[in-house]
């Protein structure tokens, strides 16, 4: 195990961690598309919230590929994949006493959308 | 003569629960070997002095004087801050979202914390409250009224849920009658709140 030293300390902090990852994986799906989230229920470790679970939004940004939490958690392996930003009208959400200006954006992963 | 101990606490009062549990997982993994103690002082010591809001107020002060700098800050946010020298865990992948006066951005991370650390330091604790991170998805306008901030209803409310492994910062509007000042003195304006986009300038 490695301990923490002074050194070791001002790499992590200066130079660590980003989740990108350097692999040729397509994306499934585009800027502009309309896309729905998918009613799962992973057990273990996800970064997709209930509260957009069935919902469907419009892709806003491909971040690019990324390591995917929801297995790496679990050394399940990174099963890189795309990011996206994904923008969602409040009333989508939270229903017509939402205002009509208000969005929601959420990074989401290709593994979480289908195409609404 | 002074009635507080060498934290500042008050001498009689006794230390908290939590503390406790904080000073006795500290020495136990002291006592393995499994933290260095100079490696520990260079986490806080970095996390209390260098790093904080001050890094992205530099941001901020660049971006309102500087309109190349800010179309870069905003098409590519991780290598425009870079280029100030602020990168690292917590940060590796930045995006800046720019308020104006008929757009106003917010950020929350509604899963657990997540908050951009070379350039803001550590989440203020009302960052973690379960309150602000439920609450802010679903009525952002309340909320944000709570710190003070009452928007117009024509103005766009764009809430940012950090969900991955990508880090908001808000651009906030530059402040009326700011109009002469250089860009070292218009750092100084800068607020965290403002950055996290629970406050206007």
């Amino acid at each position: 195990m490695r301990v923490v030293t002074p050194k070791v300390a001002r790499q992590i902090i200066h130079h660590g961690g980003s989740a990108r990852i350097d692999a040729a994986t397509a994306p499934c799906f585009s800027v502009g598309q309309r896309v729905t989230v998918r009613n799962i229920h992973p057990c273990g470790h996800t970064r997709v919230p209930r509260y957009v679970r069935s919902k469907t939004g419009v892709i806003e940004r491909d971040y690019g590929v990324f390591v995917f939490p929801d297995t790496s958690a679990h050394g399940e392996g990174n099963k890189p994949q795309h990011l996206y930003n994904v923008c969602f009208c409040a009333q989508e959400l939270w229903g017509s006493t939402a205002s009509k200006h208000d969005f929601l954006y959420i990074d989401l992963w290709d593994d979480y959308l289908e195409l609404a | 003569m002074s009635n507080t101990g060498r934290n500042g606490q008050p001498h009689d009062t006794e230390p908290k629960d939590i503390d406790l549990r904080i000073k006795a997982l500290e020495s136990i993994l002291l006592d393995k070997g499994l933290v260095d103690a100079q490696g520990l002082n260079e986490i806080i010591e970095t996390y209390e002095n260098r790093i904080g809001p001050h890094n992205g107020a530099q941001i901020v002060a660049r971006a309102w004087t500087k309109s190349d700098y800010k179309k870069w800050l905003l098409n590519d946010g991780t290598a425009a801050i870079a280029s100030l020298g602020f990168t690292g865990i917590e940060g590796a992948d930045v995006v800046v979202v720019e308020n104006t006066p008929n757009v106003h951005n917010v950020i929350v991370c509604t899963l657990c914390s997540c908050y951009p650390w070379p350039i803001l330091g550590l989440p203020p604790r009302w960052y973690k409250s379960a309150a602000y991170r439920a609450r802010v998805v679903m009525e952002p306008r309340s909320v944000l009224a709570e710190f003070g901030l009452v928007l117009e209803e024509q103005c766009e409310v764009r809430v940012w849920d950090s969900t991955a492994e990508v880090r908001y910062m808000v651009l906030p509007e530059r402040p009326p009658g700011s109009e002469g000042l250089d860009e070292k003195s218009l750092a100084e304006l800068v607020t965290r709140d403002s950055m996290i986009g629970v406050a206007r300038l």
